[in-house]
């Protein structure tokens, strides 16, 4: 049975495809270079509309009578005051329309005028090359470099440049760690507890924020945020596991994409932090079956958060300390310590090994 | 082995869960359909795999390795019908859970008519209301097209007119909508279900079916007095379905094995707890109640009525629209011991993350369930707000739901229930262990002879039968004495005291019979006391007293709280 495998991978070649949620006009083409916050598509998307009702109004007996003196057909752009409907004759009666707009459609004697839309435009979330274009919907985006997927996202996009040193990815977020030399940068740290960092980091402005976790009390404020904020463990205090910890550290100073859409596991889109490089990497494995000498993480209950080694996969079903029985795994982490842990609490991070010890 | 009862002896059921898929084996021995074992296998809908097949193959594989039989061939294609009974099945039927919530909107003549009732009608599926609409609704008709655009649904309910009341006005809404379907491309219209008066059926045909997909339903509200959702949920079911085949890979491959649609859980879910309300007691009620990942469906039915809701909140994928209504203290009153505030939160939201994850401590599980006891308990208020419950006097009551059938022992299971629901009088608690309920409800259509011998059989776990008691007496002090005598003769005794849980034997599958002396006031809901004995079934728990009081009120005071809490977490007499 194949199991999602969550990236923490210094190099791969990432592929996304951008699609608006309805068709529209796709504004790039194959081959062509893309920045994070480029457009590939966009599309309008109604948002108000009036009827104008032309039988009523001229106190007609029926609507084909009312159709008949309507000189307009579905898809006319009409200006405000401009006439939809006449009566004729010597003292004829007019009706205009009440504001610009589109006519969607003359039905029962009425006129239906679409006034308002907005627009909907879909992002690349980070830099790459088109590949491959989707009809009328977006395109699929490529490029090399790093990849790390989080657990939750407060909905937005951003980009800049990364500043992290070691120490700081190791301690909570708070109002003294931030100062108006992080303007315009995406920033880590292990955890947040207080509303008032996510505030402060607002007003400097940052360009965004990698939290290891966050406390669920504070998920309203982040989403009020006008930066993209990333989790990558969850809820409560624990800290970036090690494998994505040494992965940002080594990318210091570089120019980061943050993609903090919320985890939809429906469609499988999640958060991701992306770092374009030169480099060529492999195409993502995006699942495996679990195996012994995986790179796992633990991401549920106790040992939330630590990333370890799949030793064993346990034969038939484990009791849990609570009494439970389910399909388990062991795994050795980096201190030598081992615990059975069951399949669902723990997410496959490195198929190929890439970080022994 | 087997006897032709009918041509089909041996029927797979397959249940697409949010978390799970389970193949359920139900054939004939000795002349009756029997239970007989389940595989089961994470669902693969979603990501990695985005295709049912997967983990339909892996739970039948299951199945498979525990009932030693084959069901699939060399190319993992299902054997159907089968060969001389040791290989494949005869009869494959498939209900479905898995997926978000399908978009609805309604519309309806009146707010408090057959708006609330189509507003019922969708309540009752795993359905978004995304906006209502009716004749009373004060916004313009360009801003009600404008919030109909915004609500993009996938499916119209057009409710309204009882069977020879408002013609006129049912025609103007058909016109209107029709209008409104315009704003949509045509490949984005909603389909439509008509639900009114069935005078006015062919007109709003007419009108609508040029626009989009259309459906015409019995009328549920026929006349103003009464509603009838029976036959419109289920051909509501029908679109949801077709929505789902369309965006689930795999679902039509694996439906082309069945002769009938696959079901919505909820649909047969609803048809035996009807089944059943016919069969019981007609004076009190039988209580159903599924804890799903996404969803809690909760179901009712006596004699004549029945009601269904399925709530957006659940163990799962529904964990974070319940927290987003929960605060600590909801929880918080139901933990046996003292944890903090965010040792709490932290536990669920992480699990809104991983909604497939575990509880491994004792803690996690303690965890666990004081939250399946809120969602009881948000469940019951539910039922008694937007579905028409005046008792919560049933006859039984049958519970499913992983959160429940993995709790560690029966007793937490019970109390788990018991503080949840909190029902009055003498109820039988049963519990749906395997998951097999909605699959016997959706059997019943064409075979209705399975879910009446499953249900008579050992398939489900009887937890016991318990006599709420409500006294005024002072906690601990004596307000009944029960005399039980069982089938084969014995005889046990037990005093009640007031305020607690107690016990006495009686096996799952033993009778006795129950005989009642008050020692204080008090009342048993339904129940003359002391008059007659009183037939009660046994359950691994036995015959259970709950002298707690309804509602019951849990000390303010945390120290006393605990001390409770821990007195209720076994029988007060072992």
């Amino acid at each position: 049975m194949q199991n999602p495998v969550t990236q923490i991978n210094p190099l791969v070649k990432i592929r996304r495809n951008r699609v608006l949620p309805v068709a529209g006009m796709v504004l790039v083409r194959v081959g062509q270079k893309v920045a994070p916050g480029e457009i590939l598509a966009e599309t309008l998307i109604p948002t108000k509309h009036v009827i104008v009702d032309v039988l009523n109004t001229l106190g007609l007996k029926n609507a084909d009578e009312a159709e008949k003196l309507i000189d307009r057909q579905a898809g006319d752009l009409v200006d405000k005051h401009d006439i939809i409907a006449e009566t004729g004759g010597l003292f004829s009666r007019v009706i205009r329309a009440p504001m610009p707009g589109k006519i969607i459609s003359i039905k029962n004697g009425q006129v239906l005028l679409e006034v308002e839309s907005r627009k909907v435009v879909v992002q690349s979330g980070y830099a790459g090359q088109v590949v491959e274009i989707l009809n009328d919907r977006g395109a699929v985006v490529e490029t090399n470099g790093t990849l790390i997927q989080g657990v939750w996202g407060n909905g937005l996009i951003g980009f800049g440049p990364f500043i992290v040193d070691s120490q700081s990815i190791d301690q909570e977020l708070t109002p003294a760690s931030l100062s108006l030399n992080t303007r315009g940068t995406i920033l880590a740290a292990s955890w947040c507890e207080q509303e008032e960092s996510l505030n402060l980091a607002g007003s400097i402005p940052i360009a965004g924020l990698v939290l290891g976790s966050m406390s669920p009390r504070l998920i309203p404020c982040a989403l009020k945020q006008n930066y993209p904020i990333l989790l990558l463990e969850g809820f409560g205090r624990v800290a970036i596991n090690d494998q994505a910890k040494n992965v940002l550290i080594a990318s210091e100073q570089k120019e980061m994409s943050l993609n903090a859409v919320k985890w939809d596991h429906y469609s499988g889109i999640r958060p991701e932090i992306s770092i374009a490089l030169q480099s060529s990497g492999a195409l993502e494995v995006e699942s495996a079956e679990f195996a012994e000498g995986q790179k796992v993480r633990v991401h549920s209950s106790a040992y939330a958060g630590k990333t370890g080694v799949l030793t064993v996969i346990n034969p038939g079903k484990t009791t849990l300390p609570n009494g439970l029985r389910t399909a388990t795994a062991s795994v050795l982490f980096q201190n030598n310590e081992k615990t059975v842990v069951p399949f669902s609490n723990f997410d496959i991070i490195d198929v190929e090994d890439r970080f022994p010890g | 082995m087997a006897t032709l009862l009918t041509d089909v002896n041996s029927v797979l059921g397959l249940e697409i869960g949010s978390v799970q898929t389970r193949a359920v084996l139900f054939d004939v021995v000795e002349e009756a359909y029997q239970f007989l074992a389940s595989g089961s296998a994470p669902t693969t809908c979603g990501e990695p795999t985005f295709d049912v097949m997967p983990g339909v193959i892996a739970a039948i594989r299951d199945l498979q390795e525990i009932t030693g039989r084959f069901f699939l061939d060399l190319n993992n294609k299902l054997i159907i019908p089968s060969h001389g009974g040791v290989e494949g099945v005869d009869r494959l039927l498939i209900t479905l859970s898995w997926g978000p919530d399908v978009d609805v909107v309604t519309y309806g003549l009146l707010n408090e008519l057959s708006l609330e009732t189509a507003n019922r009608l969708a309540r009752s599926l795993p359905l978004n209301i995304a906006d209502s609409f009716s004749i009373n609704d004060r916004r313009s008709t360009q801003v009600q097209m404008d919030a109909l655009l915004a609500a993009k649904p996938r499916i119209l309910i057009f409710a309204g007119g009882s069977d020879r009341g408002a013609t006129r006005t049912v025609s103007r809404i058909a016109g209107k909508i029709a209008t409104s379907l315009h704003l949509f491309k045509a490949e984005d219209r909603p389909k439509v279900l008509f639900c009114g008066n069935r005078a006015m059926a062919r007109r709003v045909k007419e009108v609508l079916e040029k626009e989009t997909t259309y459906a015409s339903t019995t009328n549920i509200r026929p006349e103003i007095e009464n509603e009838d959702l029976i036959q419109a949920s289920f051909d509501l079911n029908q679109l949801v379905i077709d929505e789902k085949m369309h965006s689930i890979n795999g679902l039509e491959r694996i439906a082309a094995f069945s002769n009938e649609k696959p079901q919505l859980t909820g649909i047969g879910f609803q048809r035996v707890i009807r089944f059943l309300g016919k069969q019981y007691d007609p004076l009190r009620k039988v209580l159903g109640i599924d804890l799903g990942s996404a969803h809690v469906t909760a179901s009712y039915a006596g004699y004549q009525e029945s009601q269904q809701i399925t709530l957006p909140i659940g163990t799962g994928y529904g964990l974070e629209k319940a927290l987003e209504q929960s605060k600590f203290s909801d929880f918080e009153k139901w933990l046996p011991e003292a944890l903090s505030e965010s040792q709490v939160m932290d536990y669920l939201w992480q699990k809104t993350l991983f909604p497939n994850s575990l509880p491994v401590s004792e803690t996690d599980l303690m965890i666990e369930l004081a939250y399946a006891r809120h969602l009881l308990c948000m469940t019951m208020r539910e039922l008694e707000q937007h579905a028409d419950l005046v008792s919560r006097s049933f006859e039984p009551i049958l519970v499913g739901g992983s959160i429940l059938t993995h709790a560690a022992t029966p007793w937490q299971m019970l109390t788990t229930l018991l503080d949840g629901i909190q029902p009055v009088g003498i109820s039988p608690l049963v519990v749906d262990k395997h998951g097999i309920l909605s699959l016997l409800g959706a059997a019943a259509k064409t075979n209705p002879l399975l879910p009446v011998q499953v249900l008579e059989s050992t398939a489900f776990i009887s937890l016991a039968t318990v006599v709420s008691v409500e006294s005024k007496g002072k906690p601990g002090t004596v307000i009944l004495k029960a005399r039980l005598q069982t089938v084969s003769g014995k005889v046990r005794e037990l005093v009640v005291k007031q305020g607690e849980l107690s016990s006495l034997p009686l096996a799952f599958g033993e009778t006795g019979m129950l005989l009642l002396k008050p020692e204080a006031k008090l009342s048993i809901s339904d129940i003359e006391v002391g008059k007659d004995p009183i037939k009660v079934r046994g359950g691994v728990c036995g015959l259970v007293f709950d002298t707690r009081g309804r509602p019951l009120e849990l000390p303010k005071d945390q120290i006393h709280r605990l001390a409770m809490l821990d007195r209720w977490s076994k029988p007060a007499n072992q």
